[in-house]
């Protein structure tokens, strides 16, 4: 029966030439989605009537946090300081060492496959589990504060920009290398010479994009203690000073606006 | 001179420039060293990294095979669920809003005051919408799943308005040619361009959403993120172990799959 | 039928591109219509089924006066005339089949026109369109991975299902090379002797034109200068027709030999 239902229909056309009718799979694929949506609504208790009946409750604390608390901006200088130090710094670094984890897991420039393979799965790993939980597990073993945080981003860093970057490394064209190998140039000095040229303008923005990213994860590592901004998000939030919380957001809201517009006139710049 | 000396000369001189980069970039990284310090690094550090390790090797295999809604099988579903209805919704709702700040169909103002507004939306970090969705419904995964809507509404309609922007209008002109209304050039012109690459960004988005589900649970909003940080503040780290290996088997899963189905999509 | 009476077209900005324009073409003629770029040969064409309005004189299609249509009886007017543009403008993301299906929608239900639920029989006569053209085989393909021809085809055949009276196709073959370009043209020739549709065609390379048409029509700056069988046409109506009496002359008259050689060659 399924099978027949996915099996080519066939057309006969007036002058007698035959044409196969490949099935469509989107009857099949909708019911799919209907029944995971259905699913997922009983799982979760969506409900709609509760949701338009108390969606004014959404709206309450939006308006504690009209108008922020001015007088709070002093105090927020400093954690917003270290969010942005935190984040440059796992940012610069996990580019950097993204570099080499990147070269070793392309399978064109490492010959061998075990290497790339491990490489790749490390990669893939990391790239799992969330920034918040890493800076979780970093702050049993470092200890509260921003190095847990900038761990916590570094390695991130180093997943997102080593898988990026592996597989432009692998679709870049392999002519010029091959030719400086010829030359009698290293791995390493032909890789400088021919690869990084091609790749560098790509590495870079991708650096950058995620440093973009990077500001807004870090400023909720806070939340479990990792230093920076959130953990003043997470104090004024346990004390119910929404006054305090719409500045910090605010605050966020800025210094995000001016990194994202930075950053992309550098990485249109960059292309 | 001779003509090698004069083509010497005539190379542009960027060195400026390219040291200027180095230098501010380096002065920023050695401003933001500050952030690493090893004084909090006791010896109970390297003992706590120990048992991590442990704890990661010798996973508890009770919670794995325990089909109650306390095991992990029911945790990771749930997580996907808010996940997913999260996604559906966020879709759905960034579909205006993508439109409504694409400047090739609305004026630029308008475009940029809905711009700016989904930069605000996309700022605020998801817990803070955890906390104010649990007024609206009670702890629990609907908080949730309106979480998560409200996040991928702001990075969703940033990528479709590249897909809008990027549209091919020539269609309409030989739609407008057959005789088709409006309502038939948007049906058959402008919705079969869109679908394939909306429904790629939004499969893209469901691998994110799942990543970030798993922390709502700090605030109580459902998930797999509560027990894992329950057992992490109580040092079971046998118990961590197995929720992220459960958590880590999940994604990687979902991810090759996501994968595979949106090549298709992208390239038929 | 198609009817111009002394039609004249001014655009907003007040240039004139038609100018007392009188033209009578039967049911089953080949036009084709040359000139410079920018003579007003495209908006000839697109005041026939009102892409553009005329602002003088009359047009009739068929005994209509397309003038005075609006809104329902524009779309049911241009449901009798085909179109095909130099860029295809097809669909790239879907197949082959659902771009010819297209040409069903304006007279589906509505219910159909949502769900995109086609009939069996409009797929046969989708199929079948595609048949005239050869690319039967590619019905199931996404259309991006046809070459530039065969999107051309795909367009002829969407615009085939339509099964109008008339075809008007601006510089359908402009973007193909010369040997696909040939291939178009002689779909059109058989579409135009077999089906007995009127086909009208605005084309850059005069040596297709006079080659593949039965009548020409020389525009120069919105009037009509030219009016005959190909075979008429000789070195001097071209080059009045082309205006060649400056820099331009190089260009036009190399156009012109390659012209007549193609038709001395094909004679």
């Amino acid at each position: 029966m399924q099978w027949k239902l996915l099996s080519p229909k066939k057309i006969v056309l007036p002058n007698g030439k035959e044409v196969l009718e490949k099935r469509s799979f989107m009857p099949v694929v909708w019911l799919i989605l209907l029944v995971f949506i259905f699913l997922s609504i009983r799982i979760t208790g969506f409900s709609l009537d509760v949701l338009v009946n108390r969606i004014e409750q959404f709206f309450v604390i939006l308006q504690q946090m009209m108008p922020p608390n001015w007088a709070y901006l002093s105090k927020l200088w400093q954690p917003l300081f270290d969010t942005i130090k935190m984040s440059l710094f796992g940012s610069v670094a996990g580019a950097i060492c993204a570099l080499p984890m990147a070269v070793l897991a392309a399978t064109n420039i490492t010959k061998n496959k075990g290497i790339a393979m491990v490489s790749k799965f490390i990669l893939s790993l990391l790239r799992t589990l969330p920034t918040l939980i890493i800076a979780l597990i970093a702050t049993f073993i470092f200890g509260l504060g921003t190095m847990a945080g900038t761990v916590a981003i570094f390695l991130f860093t180093i997943a997102y920009v080593g898988k990026l970057l592996y597989e432009q490394i692998e679709n870049v064209n392999m002519e010029a290398y091959e030719a400086m190998q010829s030359m009698g140039l290293t791995t390493i000095q032909a890789f400088r010479y021919a690869i990084l040229p091609q790749i560098l303008p790509n590495y870079l923005s991708t650096s950058l994009f995620c440093f973009e990213g990077n500001v807004r994860y870090a400023s909720i590592l806070g939340y479990v203690g990792a230093g920076g901004i959130g953990l003043l998000l997470n104090e004024s939030l346990g004390w119910r000073s929404y006054a305090n919380v719409g500045m910090i957001l605010l605050m966020l809201v800025c210094t995000v606006f001016l990194i994202e517009t930075t950053s992309e006139y550098c990485r249109k710049k960059l292309m | 001179m001779n003509a090698i000396e004069k083509q010497l000369r005539l190379q542009p001189n960027r060195r400026m420039s390219y040291i200027m980069t180095i230098f501010i970039v380096g002065l920023l990284f050695i401003w933001s060293v500050t952030t690493v310090h090893f004084d909090h690094v006791s010896a109970n550090g390297t003992k706590i990294a120990k048992n991590i390790f442990v704890g990661l090797l010798n996973p508890e295999w009770s919670l794995i095979v325990n089909m109650t809604t306390a095991g992990i099988p029911y945790l990771l579903i749930e997580t996907m669920a808010i996940a997913f209805l999260g996604t559906i919704v966020g879709a759905v709702l960034a579909i205006p809003l993508a439109f409504l700040s694409a400047s090739n169909i609305v004026p630029k103002p308008v475009a940029f005051v809905v711009r700016l507004l989904l930069i605000i939306i996309r700022t605020i970090p998801a817990i803070v919408y955890g906390l104010m969705f649990i007024r609206v419904t009670g702890p629990g995964p609907f908080a949730g799943v309106l979480t998560m809507s409200l996040t991928s509404i702001g990075m969703l309609s940033k990528l479709y308005v590249d897909v809008i922007e990027d549209l091919d209008k020539s269609i309409l002109e030989s739609m407008e040619a057959i005789g088709c209304t409006l309502m038939e050039k948007i049906r058959y012109g402008i919705w079969p361009q869109l679908t394939a690459l909306f429904s790629s960004i939004v499969i893209y988005r469901f691998d994110m959403n799942l990543r970030d589900a798993t922390v709502l649970g700090l605030v109580g909003a459902g998930g797999i993120g509560a027990p894992l940080i329950f057992a992490m503040n109580a040092y079971k780290w046998s118990e961590v172990g197995s929720i992220l290996w459960g958590l880590v088997m999940l994604i990687l899963v979902v991810e090759y799959v996501s994968n595979r189905v949106r090549t298709k999509l992208v390239k038929g | 039928m198609i009817e111009f009476k002394e039609v004249e077209k001014r655009y907003p900005n007040g240039l004139l591109a038609l100018n007392q324009i009188n033209l009578q073409i039967e049911q089953g003629e080949f036009v084709a219509i040359i000139g410079l770029s920018g003579a007003g040969k495209s908006t000839l064409l697109r005041c026939i089924n009102k892409m553009h309005d005329i602002t003088g004189g009359s047009l009739r299609v068929n005994d209509v006066n397309v003038h005075q249509l609006k809104g329902k009886s524009i779309r049911n007017l241009r449901r009798n005339i085909g179109m095909i543009f130099q860029s295809f403008n097809l669909v790239t993301r879907v197949t082959v089949l659902k771009n010819v299906l297209v040409s069903f929608v304006p007279n589906m239900p509505v219910w159909r026109k949502i769900l995109g639920i086609f009939t069996e029989e409009e797929k046969r006569k989708a199929l079948m369109a595609l048949d005239q053209v050869g690319i039967l085989d590619k019905a199931y393909v996404r259309v991006d991975q046809l070459s530039g021809g065969q999107q051309q085809r795909v367009a002829l055949a969407r615009t085939l299902a339509q099964n109008p009276q008339i075809i008007l196709a601006d510089e359908p073959v402009a973007s193909l090379d010369p040997v696909t370009a040939k291939q178009v043209m002689e779909d059109f020739k058989r579409i135009n002797r077999e089906l007995n549709m009127t086909i009208m065609i605005n084309i850059h390379h005069v040596d297709l034109a006079l080659t593949y048409a039965t009548r020409v029509i020389g525009v120069r700056s919105g009037e009509i200068v030219f009016d005959g069988r190909a075979s008429e046409i000789n070195e001097e109506t071209l080059s009045f027709i082309y205006n060649n009496t400056n820099q331009e002359r190089g260009v036009t008259d190399y156009a012109m030999e390659a012209a007549i050689t193609e038709k001395n060659s094909i004679a």
